[in-house]
């Protein structure tokens, strides 16, 4: 997973020039890991393989449309938060997003670049929390289950 | 909208039936008007999304490079030692700067594209006929694609006798300009553009063939409607041939149609009457 090494944010957008643009700002402003993919498709090959701590993605894209981005996502990175950043004035798509795929933020086009970092680091902030709550949920099940274990050899020592 | 008045009654046959068609010219207009302003609503939506994805670009770029330059600023202030380290910083900032200038040029270049063919568009322009040489026209439109074409693609013209046809200069200039940079962008690598002109049957033919890729036989009844394009994000809108359409054919009282055979490419054929008609239609 990515909690060890830099937060990893992935931006998809079939123009070259927002994840130019985005890019260069994370870069400026902070350590993370920008992977940027112009095309959907290939963005959504990336999910299964690779860890993700926030998706920023368009709408509007030829192949896949960003819900379906997101959607994807969601399913092979549950925990990474999913950002829709949209020129498309669409309002339902972005109640749509919300809904479907819990989205974490919507943006539109032109953004604010605060704003976005502001968005961004909270999101990987909820992320590592999110890890953070598994990982003690799973020490717990383990706890549970070690004390089950004692509790069984405990009753098989004594009857 | 409201009905047609009733004729005076103290009016001859004649008056009346001028006063009605005068009425009826009157509403026509509004009506072509409507109909216009619709289209270009339905267009914004549309436009609205070309617009804000570079604007965007160029307000974050801008904010980015203001950045650099600062901590650039910043950095030789610090050290006036001129510290290897400190230099080779500023040298990465500045190779940064560069490049996002040159994205923020590509997208300013796209928003002044779309907002002229808009323009173009919402124009109602009858006022603006003038007798021009048709020649001159297509030889200033390919002054401004020479930087684009030059080496790649060869450009053949044979511009028969023709007199001066009336037409608004500026908008067919922009027709001619969006179909030769339509032809240039067909072809992959090097090719021809050939351009005729001549009389037929009283009107002005136009012919700009290209040996480009063609156009695939389903996409051909589709190339005239506004927003569609098989041109990739960030090179086509959509608009130009619906422009080029409503110029000929609505402004102008022409026709353009297209043959296009895939791999070998498209010839448009443009028809103009030498004269405008007094009524519009």
């Amino acid at each position: 997973m990515q909690t060890d090494t830099v937060p990893r944010v992935v931006v998809v957008d079939d123009e070259e020039m927002v994840i130019t643009s985005v890019k260069a700002y994370l870069q400026l402003e902070t350590e993370y890991d920008v992977v940027g993919f112009s095309d959907p498709e290939e963005a959504v090959r990336f999910f299964p393989e690779n860890a993700v701590d926030v998706v920023v993605s368009d709408y509007l894209m030829p192949k896949l449309n960003g819900l379906q981005v997101l959607m994807e996502a969601k399913r092979f990175q549950p925990e990474a938060a999913r950002v829709l950043l949209t020129g498309h004035a669409d309002k339902q798509s972005a109640i749509q997003a919300i809904n479907d795929v819990g989205l974490f933020q919507y943006l539109e086009k032109p953004w604010d670049n605060p704003q976005l970092l502001l968005i961004i680091n909270s999101a990987i902030e909820r992320t590592n929390l999110l890890r953070t709550l598994r990982d003690k949920i799973s020490q717990l099940d383990m706890a549970h289950s070690h004390l089950k274990e004692v509790q069984a050899r405990l009753l098989r020592a004594f009857l | 909208m409201s009905g047609l008045a009733s004729p005076d009654s103290t009016m001859t046959a004649e008056e009346q039936v001028a006063a009605l068609r005068e009425e009826l010219e009157t509403v026509r207009r509004k009506l072509a008007e409507t109909y216009k302003m619709a289209s270009v609503g339905k267009l914004l939506a549309g436009v609205v999304h070309e617009i804000n994805t570079p604007i965007g670009s160029v307000r974050s770029n801008n904010e980015v490079l203001a950045r650099s330059l600062e901590k650039i600023a910043g950095i030789l202030e610090c050290c006036p030692g001129a510290g290897e380290a400190a230099l080779a910083k500023a040298r990465s900032l500045l190779d940064s700067c560069r490049n996002l200038t040159s994205v923020d040029r590509i997208a300013c270049d796209r928003i002044s594209s779309v907002i002229r063919n808009l323009k173009t568009f919402a124009r109602a322009d009858r006022s603006e006929l003038r007798k021009v040489r048709l020649a001159e026209l297509i030889e200033n439109a390919l002054k401004l694609t020479q930087c684009e074409f030059r080496r790649r693609i060869t450009v053949e013209s044979d511009f028969g006798e023709m007199p001066e046809i009336e037409c608004n200069p500026d908008s067919l200039s922009q027709v001619f300009l969006n179909l030769l940079i339509n032809a240039g962008q067909a072809i992959e690598g090097e090719g021809k553009i050939t351009i005729r002109t001549r009389v037929e049957d009283g009107e002005a033919v136009i012919s700009i063939s290209d040996t480009g890729s063609g156009i695939a036989p389903e996409h051909l009844p589709e190339i005239f409607r506004s927003g569609f394009t098989t041109k990739p994000a960030g090179v086509g809108t959509g608009l130009g041939l619906a422009i080029t359409r409503q110029i000929v054919v609505e402004d102008h009282h022409g026709s353009i149609d297209v043959q296009s055979e895939l791999g070998a490419g498209t010839t448009f054929h443009l028809r103009l009457p030498l004269r405008q008609p007094d009524e519009p239609r």
